[in-house]
Order: C-alpha cells, then sequence, then structure tokens
C-alpha cells in the first residue's frame, strides 16, 4: 500500500512547488511593472490637434488652427509644457515651402491666417512641426514636405439645402439580409456590455462582389461570411474592442483592429477566401479609423493628421515609411480620383477631385443640427452621401443622391445604433444597394436599400 | 518497481499538484489583484483649473488600461493587467469610464464640493459618480446642457458610459473623445459620434 501511493505522492508534491514557483514569478513580475513602478517617460508625450480645411470656396478666408495637448510627464502636477511650431506653407505647384513660426494665441491655440497669395490658385499645401519645450517634437502630417496636407480651392458649388427635417418619416428596409441574436453561438454576433462602459457590437461590415455580406465580430475573435443563405466563420486574431473591415477587389478581406489596451498598436490584417492570413501591415499612425477598399490596396482614415495611409497594394502589406509617403488628404477612388469630406456643424462640403481639378463640389445645410457624414461614395460624377441630422432626442440618417444638378433621390432611414459600431462603418453602397449596420437588445442585423427614384 | 510504474504513478501526481495550487492561487487574476498593490490615496486640492490642464491630465492616462470599478494607472502606456473578466473588480489598471471623467475632472469625493482636487495617476478613487449620475448633473460640481453648446473636456454620458471631448469636429465631423472604454479597448483617444445619439447626453464640470 505505501509503496503504491509513494510515487504519485512525490508527483502530487512536485507538481504543487513547481506551482508555487510559477505563481511566485508571477507576482514578482506583475509588481515590477504593475502600480508600483511608475515608469513614465520623463518627457511626457505631446499631441498636435488640427483639422484641415480641405475644401475652401475661392475668396474665402481660412486659418489653420492648431491645440497641443501635453500629457503629465510624472505623478507631480506638471508645469505646462511650452509648445512652439512652425508652418511650412506653399500654394499648389510652387516648389518650396515658406517657413512661418505660429503664434500662440491668448486661448492658447496656435493660428495661421492664410494669405490670399495661397488661395488664388488650385490650393495650398502644407505640414507643421511642433516641439513641446520637452524634448517631444512631431510633424503632422508625418511624410512632412514629402506628403504634406493639402486645400483644394473650390470656385463652384452646388448647394444642397435640406431645410428644417422632419423627423419620424423613416423608410423601411426593402430586405433583411442577415438577423442574429447577441452571443457567441453558431449563428450570434458578440456583444461587449456591461456597467460603465461601451456597448460594443459588431465593428463593421463589408459587402463582397458576389452579394455576401462579411461582418466583423471582433467581440467572437471571427469573421461571419454571410452567402448563399448560410453563414461561414472564420477566426481571426483581433486583440482591440473595435476596427473596420472592407473587401477588397481582389476578394481579399482586410481587418483592421485598433490594438487596444496592448499598447493601442493597430495593425491592418488581409485573409483569403479559406480565411488564412494573406497579408499584414504595421499601421503608420497612432489612430485609423475606416478602412476602405481603394483601387490599389486597402487605405485607412488615420490621425492625427486625418490623411488616407495606403496600408497594402494587393496583398503585399505597406511599411510605415511607404504609408507615409503615400498619405493622401482625400480617399483614392477608381479613375484616379479622390473624394474628399469637410463638414462642419453648419455645412457638410463633399467633392470629387482629380489631382489639382475639382470635378464636382457640394454644400449640404440644414436649419436641423449637422452631425457626421457617415459615407460618401461615388457615382459617376456625383456622390452618394449619408449625412446624420439631430436633435436632443431624435436622430436620423439622411441618405443623398449628390449630382451636377443638385439632390436627386434622398430619403431618411433609422440609426438603429444601439449597439456601438465603428463610426462611420455603418453603411456600405455596392450596385445600386444601400446596406445598412443595424442593432437593438435583440440583436444586430444588415438591412439592405434599393437605390433610385425619388422618395 | 519498473520504470513505467514510476512514470504512470508520477506523472499523474505531478499534473495533480500543479493544478492544485494555480486553482488554489487564482492564477488567472493574480497579475492584476497584485497591481493596485502600489497605488496610493495621494491628491491635494487645487483652484483654479483650466480645461487645458484637465485635457492634459486625461491624455496622460490615454495608452492605459480599463478597469471596472477602478480609478489607478501608472503612466507606462500600456495596460499592466490585462484581459480581466468583464463587470469584475480584479484589482486592474485603469478607471472605468465614470472614474476616468472624475478624476479627469479634478472633482472631490464630497459631492456637495464643487471645488476642484488634484488626483495622483496612481491614487486609487474611483468617485461619487457614475456615467448615468453624470448624464443626470448628479453633484455639485456637474450640470447638463444642450448638447449643442459643448466644447472640448465636456462631456456626453448615456446611462452606462461616458466620454469626454478631447478635440471636436474632426473632418467628417465627429468629436474625439478621451475615455476609459472597455476592457479590451482600455483608455484612448476615439472620434465617436456620440453627439448626435440621443441615448447620449451633454454633461460639463463647471468652475473652468
Amino acid at each position: 500500500m505505501r509503496n503504491m501511493w509513494r510515487w504519485p505522492l512525490a508527483g502530487f508534491m512536485t507538481g504543487g512547488l513547481v506551482g508555487v514557483a510559477l505563481l511566485t514569478i508571477n507576482i514578482v513580475g506583475t509588481a515590477w511593472g504593475g502600480a508600483g513602478a511608475v515608469r513614465a517617460d520623463a518627457a511626457g508625450r505631446m499631441d498636435v490637434l488640427h483639422t484641415p480645411p480641405l475644401l475652401v470656396s475661392a475668396g474665402e478666408s481660412t486659418a489653420l488652427s492648431y491645440e497641443i495637448v501635453c500629457s503629465p510627464a510624472g505623478e507631480e502636477p506638471a508645469a505646462p509644457c511650452s509648445p512652439s511650431g512652425t508652418l511650412h506653407v506653399r500654394a499648389v505647384g510652387d516648389r518650396t515651402f515658406e517657413d512661418v513660426p505660429l503664434a500662440r494665441l491668448a486661448d492658447g491655440r496656435f493660428s495661421y491666417s492664410v494669405p490670399a497669395s495661397f488661395r488664388g490658385g488650385t490650393g495650398f499645401e502644407y505640414y507643421v512641426t511642433f516641439q513641446d519645450g520637452r524634448g517631444n517634437s512631431a510633424t503632422v502630417p508625418a511624410g512632412g514636405a514629402d506628403a504634406p496636407e493639402r486645400a483644394w480651392i473650390v470656385s463652384k458649388w452646388t448647394t444642397v439645402d435640406l431645410g428644417t427635417h422632419s423627423f419620424g418619416s423613416t423608410r423601411s428596409p426593402d430586405s433583411v439580409l442577415v438577423s442574429s441574436a447577441w452571443g457567441a453561438g453558431p449563428s450570434d454576433l458578440g456583444l461587449n456590455d456591461g456597467r460603465e462602459q461601451s456597448r460594443i457590437g459588431p465593428s463593421g461590415f463589408d459587402v463582397a462582389a458576389d452579394g455576401a455580406v462579411v461582418l466583423l465580430d471582433q467581440v467572437n475573435h471571427r469573421l461571419a461570411r454571410y452567402g448563399n443563405g448560410r453563414v461561414e466563420h472564420f477566426p481571426i486574431e483581433f486583440r482591440g474592442g473595435e476596427g473596420d473591415v472592407a473587401v477588397g477587389n481582389d476578394g481579399t478581406v482586410w481587418v483592421l483592429d485598433d490594438g487596444g489596451s496592448q499598447g493601442h498598436v493597430a495593425v491592418v490584417r488581409g485573409y483569403g477566401a479559406a480565411g488564412q492570413l494573406v497579408g499584414r501591415a504595421g499601421l503608420a499612425a497612432p489612430l485609423g479609423e475606416m478602412l476602405r477598399a481603394g483601387p490599389n490596396g486597402p487605405v485607412v482614415h488615420s490621425y492625427p493628421s486625418e490623411m488616407w495611409l495606403p496600408v497594402a497594394t494587393g496583398q503585399a502589406g505597406h511599411t510605415a515609411a511607404q504609408q507615409i509617403a503615400g498619405a493622401r488628404p482625400g480617399r483614392p477612388v477608381i479613375g484616379g480620383r479622390e473624394v474628399v469630406v469637410r463638414a462642419s456643424p453648419e455645412e457638410a462640403r463633399l467633392a470629387l477631385v482629380a489631382g489639382n481639378r475639382v470635378i464636382s463640389a457640394w454644400r449640404v445645410v440644414s436649419q436641423t443640427n449637422l452631425g457626421e457624414v457617415q459615407l460618401a461614395e461615388p457615382n459617376g460624377n456625383g456622390i452618394t452621401a449619408i449625412v446624420r441630422l439631430w436633435a436632443e432626442k431624435q436622430a436620423e440618417f439622411r441618405v443623398l443622391q449628390l449630382g451636377q444638378n443638385g439632390l436627386g433621390d434622398s430619403f431618411t432611414v433609422t440609426p438603429a445604433e444601439w449597439a456601438e459600431s465603428a463610426p462611420l462603418s455603418r453603411f456600405r453602397v455596392r450596385g445600386g444597394t444601400l446596406y445598412q449596420l443595424r442593432s437593438s437588445p435583440a440583436g444586430a442585423e444588415i438591412v439592405a436599400y434599393r437605390m433610385g427614384g425619388a422618395r | 518497481m519498473s520504470k513505467k510504474r514510476i512514470v504512470i504513478g508520477f506523472l499523474p501526481g505531478v499534473v495533480a499538484g500543479l493544478a492544485a495550487v494555480l486553482l488554489m492561487s487564482g492564477v488567472a487574476s493574480s497579475r492584476t489583484l497584485t497591481f493596485q498593490a502600489g497605488c496610493n490615496g495621494t491628491w491635494f486640492d487645487a483652484n483654479p483649473v483650466s480645461r487645458d490642464t484637465a485635457r492634459d491630465y486625461a491624455y496622460g492616462a490615454v495608452y492605459e488600461g480599463y478597469q471596472w470599478g477602478g480609478g489607478c494607472w501608472n503612466y507606462d502606456n500600456i495596460d499592466s493587467a490585462p484581459n480581466d473578466p468583464p463587470q469584475q473588480y480584479t484589482g486592474g489598471e485603469g478607471g472605468d469610464c465614470s472614474g476616468f471623467t472624475f478624476k479627469s475632472w479634478w472633482e472631490k469625493s464630497e459631492t456637495g464640493d464643487a471645488g476642484f482636487r488634484y488626483h495622483y495617476a496612481l491614487q486609487l478613487v474611483h468617485g461619487p459618480y457614475d456615467a448615468n449620475g453624470f448624464k443626470n448633473g448628479d453633484g455639485a460640481p456637474n450640470i447638463t446642457l444642450a448638447k449643442s453648446s459643448t466644447v472640448y473636456m465636456d462631456a456626453f454620458a448615456s446611462t452606462s458610459h461616458i466620454g469626454m471631448i478631447y478635440y471636436a469636429n474632426t473632418a467628417y465631423n465627429e468629436d474625439r473623445m478621451v475615455e476609459a472604454k472597455c476592457e479590451s479597448c482600455g483608455t484612448f483617444t476615439w472620434p465617436r459620434t456620440y453627439r448626435g445619439d440621443p441615448s447620449y447626453s451633454a454633461v460639463r464640470r463647471t468652475g473652468w
């Protein structure tokens, strides 16, 4: 009997000792990097905040405004950092940039009034460099002179006045393509919900050329592909809380992962038809928002520059240097064109441009509060756009077919945004059909609206 | 005794011993449970405080973690206690959305006092308000206002979440928010559309 238990008992003791050792290593490791060890960068961090004007009316006075944010350099209350900056600006076509020291205003901001000499041609280009007085510096856009920000001068606008919006007359979808309950089961979509946090559902979706709907079910770490009356799931690596998804022209499914709390290192990964990883690129910016399929590969709308970064060509991921060098202020679309959006609470400006030429430009105004531009997709020489119209307790999305003669087809849809998605990834357009990601306490769905004809 | 019999007897014992220790210790949560051991209770009152100062403070927590019910972080630009189980207080790093707002707005735990208080990043404090309390304008320092009247470092709050305006009006007319968003999200700045979302209301910290 004693012999029978000797070896199992010895094993149990050995295993226990190994467990204690592992636990000790774990705790010591945590304490080393835990709260007791403040390892702040002695110089803190600096952030440059700026919204580019992008679309400027001929003769319109324009200012470039910057705000600087400096994180504390340690536990003690920080003395304000003392930022200084230089703007480098030139008219489009000029060879050299003019260096302009930026003056700090009484409110702490930096501002530069763009002189008429830069607003007389097709536009102006610029980038800025800032130092925070603590050893940190930043160039925005990161490409500096090689890939500057730019503004187009618009000589002719087509103005669309939406008047005062009448809430409550939304259009019903023509069809429901996907309808799933919340959960982690084979037919479910994941929900990250709870007290004192965001309520997060699927971040985004896209529609493939064959009509299949691809949903980013990042809460369940998978892609869900709906087509031919069935759903397929593909497990994916996803570290962050939210992201976006776009299906490329070659069928590659690209996923933007914001990286989440483990360093917020945003990554774009490409997946083939069988769900295998086929491409990868680290985003050359602290923050990516929209991921879209461009004519040559996926592009990401990035911050702080608000430039669109080309993250891959085909399935080959780009290096950070390639992304920065290829950054564009407008979103590249087919035909060598770009879609440019610059919206504010007062008006939404949208344009189709080709190089220095503005092909068409629209101003959308309303007596009702204008929210974000949810979607702007080229449609011939027009644009299909969606804007939010909102009041304190109401909101709806207005779908606009913007053409050379003004507003064509237009209708209103309900936001149905019970769960959060990526903010500008609730809609997609493909082949004359508008798709919308909607959510409710019951689950999430993808619905479709046929476009065309006034409603 | 043959080697085979020793192995058959010994190895299951090792596995059983290892499992027993790890299960008893709760190793899965030990990383987070130990994080707050180094937190403190350090604060001091200050006056006045500007929106810029508050935004700088909030930006310091960017890249740090999220902890439901928490309020302590360490400026190392990463969640030092990641992957906590949701909706459980496991002693990890970061504030939750309302705790982060409370500290970033330099508020006091005394709800009738609208004065300013500097909270060390390592100070473990959540404050008396949840997101719904902020949404309702609870407490002396907090008031509600029209969403169209907000400026930076005002906040948008729903019944379950709150985020502060980091920078208003992006090119697509969103607001960049600074917020402690969720466990996997951490604390960061994101462009969001809370302003036009009817489930969110505007709230302001007074006295800037």
